[in-house]
């Protein structure tokens, strides 16, 4: 009896399991979401002064092009990395999963190894290298394809040096996903469609790349989500040109004079059409694959 | 014949990942350079060797001390990370849950937040409910962030475990914590390894809340980001990111290796099992 | 007016003054109230625990230590604890969001604004023995109704740098900010001045109190200038690598950015605009309720020695209110024009205001940017 009572103590129920990680996620993470919420409507403040629940802010935000073209702006600097790189890392993962190498997992931690450097350090490495007397810009100048007086100077500060770097930054962690769902494949699958005397491309578009899109959805996610709201790499690289929609939301929560209100209705906007993103891609794609690989 | 490439295609594809390596480092190798160049700025051309960065470095005791504060931080809450993505893999894996996709969801839905609005988010509730800004609301805050990435390592391996090896345990009177620290536990270390890795190296990153809700200690982040500030303090943080990823690589290839023997082992139990 | 001053006035209670007076001799007394301001400071070293200062980063322990260097000697056991601000929108949210410093450093622009917020209190001149030694101008700049809620320390100008052998103005003024010859090789800086820089080369009679038609005015130009910019600058390391690099040839500056960029031996020049020059001061600020009002006076009267303000002026290029003091380098005085007290006032430059619509400002500014 006393042993029953001790093994039921003991055991790792479900809540017990459970409890902990999802009460952590409710207090510190719902929660203050919900608190900014609340401040977009002036329901809650940190100043002093009269408030109340108003939808000022929205509706300015609504009403003003400004903040909503720049999201689109911002939407579309996103896509445009999250795409080309998932294009470049898929035949990465792809030579490291199927290639047969036998030390494709150092290769792989090659790969991810740069993730250890500061990413500000790494960003402010990226100015030597694009700016007007940066390296690509000397190499041209001694290679006499361009003369010293005129660098190519829509290298850096310009929305392609965001986007480049942020292609840079995040394309080892986009290698990651697909990797996990390309080694995950049976070759047995792949041997029995050859044996069927398909050729090695058919295999691939009916095969392999068919079982690998869920990988790829992570991967866009992944890059995808954080770089839309970025804001060290353009404040860095950006220029007056690469302003993005996080640098807004930094703005107007730091600089000049804090109007925290409209700062919330940004944030909580970005929040919910990126939550709205990722329920979508992942109702399509089977919920589960997605959200493990 | 290789059914997934072919010779060409092989070599093409080898090609590219030599150029994306060198795209990859290429930065690294500029920070390499610079840390020994003997000029404040950062930029082309070089102006001379010097050691002097290294050694004022290695005389900056805030510096020093804002490494300090970032180590213990990441290591805080890679753990705390580490341990709560555990919980929640295993039952992710191993129970069936009511509303689970609810539960999924809400257990990675960090990964869709941009982390300003985060940090935001973090100060005001620490603000609402009073608790004063310290290392450890720091730490609550990575701790979120990190949960995901540990949740996404550990759950595929515990996928890949065959569940009739705990049900046997199961069956023969263990208890569930008993079977999950004598079979479960050892047959995913190589998992929590990973898992913890990240944690730390996001951790050890992160400026972004960390500069919300950090108190009056100084991360290495921020340390960073006002260096950036001021230029004559630039080339000694330069110095110290050489430092830093030489110590992680280390310390990288080291678990590696770690995992690989585990790894091996571990495979052969489980083929006994 | 006593309950402005209320906590050195509590703090110095009748029986305290009365053990001041035994303690010290009658000698305290009969010197004055300098004086009698030292032995409070000595009385009053019981205050406890480490002075809190909110500054910007790279004031602090991490590079500022030298500005000090005279109050943490003579106050081992309560050495200054930093926390840093971004700017003064920062640290007025993280003050609102519970931070409890002894004192900051917001710029001239601000002192009325937490003048009438009820979160700052006036300081006590007596005890600053270096204020006779800031220059008129600004300390007056630090005042509000007739009180010295901010001691002045750094200030420089924010004028107009340019490559002299790259580029030809038509004019001294502002106008080259907006010049369209120069398209992609102009830096602004990421701040509200550039609103009130606009301003005055719109001719605006106010620039710090526009109209709500003027500042659509002043929004439209930046908003129609702004593909001329390569970038706008937020710290001098951006600026000067930007400059350094050439990557840019025109920049709103100050004038430590004209001597850097001259050492690198590039052809500069600092043009002060026919619009005048904006003039920028920071201001140290005694937070309300503060438990150590001496030892901050103790740690901003150490910030204003000629010795402190030297070193400043060498080390950071920036000027220093102490009118004693000179930067080795001459080039620097000049720039500063260090020998003309009047120079950061009409008629050669506006000293840097309240803008009494500081949020509409921030909006407009935030605005420009995003478009």
């Amino acid at each position: 009896m006393a042993a029953r009572r001790e093994r039921l103590r003991l055991d790792l129920t479900t809540p017990t399991l459970l409890g902990l990680p999802v009460a952590w996620l409710v207090v510190f993470f719902i929660v203050p979401i919900a608190i900014v919420a609340a401040y977009s409507f002036d329901v809650y403040s940190l100043f002093p002064g009269k408030h109340g629940f108003t939808l000022a802010a929205w509706r300015e935000f609504v009403h003003s092009s400004i903040y909503l073209k720049l999201f689109w702006k911002s939407v579309k600097m996103s896509l445009t990395v999250s795409a080309i790189i998932v294009v470049l890392a898929y035949p990465l993962a792809y030579y490291l999963a199927l290639s047969g190498t036998k030390r494709k997992y150092v290769l792989l931690l090659v790969l991810i190894a740069p993730f250890l450097t500061s990413y500000l350090l790494r960003v402010l490495a990226w100015k030597v290298i694009l700016g007007d007397q940066g390296v690509i810009n000397t190499f041209l100048f001694w290679t006499g394809l361009r003369s010293p007086g005129h660098p190519i100077s829509q290298l850096l500060y310009s929305r392609f040096a965001v986007m480049l770097v942020l292609g840079y930054v995040w394309l080892p962690f986009v290698a990651l996903p697909i990797f996990v769902s390309l080694e995950s494949l049976d070759r047995g699958l792949l041997e029995a469609a050859s044996d069927l005397g398909a050729s090695r491309l058919q295999a691939f578009r009916r095969v392999t790349l068919p079982l690998s899109l869920p990988g790829i959805m992570a991967a866009f996610l992944f890059v995808f989500i954080p770089t839309l709201g970025e804001f060290v790499t353009p404040s860095l690289v950006g220029g007056a040109n690469g302003y993005m929609y996080g640098n807004q939301i930094v703005d107007l929560f730091g600089t000049g004079f804090p109007d925290w209100e409209t700062g919330s209705v940004l944030a909580i906007f970005l929040f919910g059409v990126v939550t709205v993103l990722t329920v979508v891609f992942t109702r399509f794609l089977q919920p589960r694959r997605v959200a493990t690989d | 014949m290789d059914v997934a490439l072919s010779r060409n295609g092989r070599i093409a594809l080898r090609a590219l990942f030599v150029l994306v390596v060198l795209f990859l480092y290429l930065p690294i190798a500029i920070l390499l350079i610079f840390s020994f160049n003997n000029s404040e700025l950062p930029a082309f051309p070089l102006s001379g060797f010097t050691l002097h960065w290294y050694h004022q470095f290695l005389t900056n005791a805030d510096l020093k001390a804002a490494l300090q504060t970032s180590a213990i931080i990441a290591a805080i809450s890679s753990v705390g990370a580490v341990v709560l993505g555990v919980l929640a893999s295993v039952a992710l894996t191993r129970r069936r849950i009511r509303g689970r996709a609810a539960v999924s969801a809400l257990l990675l839905s960090p990964l869709v937040i941009p982390y300003v609005v985060f940090g935001i988010s973090l100060l005001l509730l620490f603000h609402t409910i009073g608790i004063p800004r310290s290392i450890l609301t720091v730490v609550i805050g990575h701790i979120v962030i990190s949960l995901p990435y540990t949740i996404l390592v550990l759950v595929p391996r515990l996928e890949q475990i065959d569940v009739s090896l705990e049900e046997a345990a199961y069956d023969l009177g263990a208890s569930r914590l008993r079977t999950f620290r004598s079979i479960t536990l050892p047959l995913i270390v190589p998992a929590v390894v990973s898992a913890f890795l990240i944690a730390f190296t996001t951790s050890f990153d992160e400026y972004a809340v960390a500069s919300f809700v950090v108190g009056t200690r100084t991360t290495f982040p921020i340390y960073l980001y006002s260096a950036l500030r001021f230029p004559n303090q630039l080339p000694q943080v330069i110095a110290v990111a050489v430092v830093v990823i030489t110590l992680s690589l280390i310390v990288v290839v080291a678990a590696e290796v770690g995992r690989r023997v585990a790894e091996e082992r571990l495979g052969s139990l489980e083929n006994a099992g | 007016m006593p309950e402005e001053r209320d906590v050195l006035e509590r703090r110095l209670s009748r029986q305290d003054l009365l053990k001041l007076a035994a303690a010290t001799g009658s000698a305290g007394l009969v010197a004055g109230p300098a004086g009698l301001a030292r032995a409070a400071n000595a009385h009053l070293a019981a205050e406890s625990g480490r002075l809190q200062v909110l500054d910007w980063a790279g004031y602090g322990n991490d590079g500022g230590g030298s500005m000090f260097a005279q109050y943490v000697k003579t106050h081992p056991k309560n050495k200054p604890q930093f926390t840093y601000m971004g700017n003064e929108a920062d640290a007025l949210a993280k003050i609102h969001a519970g931070l409890k410093p002894d004192l900051f450093r917001p710029y001239v622009g601000w002192v009325k604004y937490f003048a009438t917020s009820g979160l700052v209190q006036p300081w006590d001149p007596a005890l600053i023995s270096n204020l006779k030694h800031l220059n008129p101008y600004m300390v007056k700049a630090g005042q509000y109704q007739g009180k010295q809620y901010g001691i002045p320390d750094d200030w420089g100008f924010d004028a107009i740098l340019y490559r002299s052998d790259k580029v030809k103005p038509k004019a001294k003024s502002w106008s080259l900010l907006f010049d369209e010859r120069y398209k992609g090789k102009i830096a602004w800086y990421d701040d509200i001045t550039m609103i009130q820089a606009a301003g005055l080369y719109l001719g605006f009679k106010n620039t710090w109190n526009q109209t709500d038609d003027q500042l659509k005015q002043t929004q439209k130009l930046l908003i129609s200038k702004k593909h001329l910019v390569r970038k706008i600058w937020s710290s001098e390391t951006d600026l000067w690598q930007l400059f350094g690099s050439g990557d840019v040839w025109i920049a709103y500056a100050w004038p430590n950015d004209w001597v850097q960029m001259k050492k690198k031996g590039l052809k500069v020049v600092y043009m002060r605009p026919k619009e005048k020059p904006i003039a920028w001061v920071g201001m140290f600020m005694l937070l309300k309720g503060t438990s150590r009002p001496n030892l901050a006076h103790a740690y901003v009267d150490a910030w204003s020695s000629a010795k402190s303000a030297k070193w400043l002026e060498d080390n950071y290029g920036y000027g220093h209110a102490n009118t004693l003091a000179r930067p080795s380098s001459s080039d620097l005085l000049r720039a500063l024009q260090l020998t003309n007290l009047r120079a950061v006032t009409e008629p050669n430059a506006y000293m840097d205001r309240d803008i009494p619509r500081r949020a509409l400002y921030a909006k407009t500014w935030e605005q420009v940017k995003a478009s």
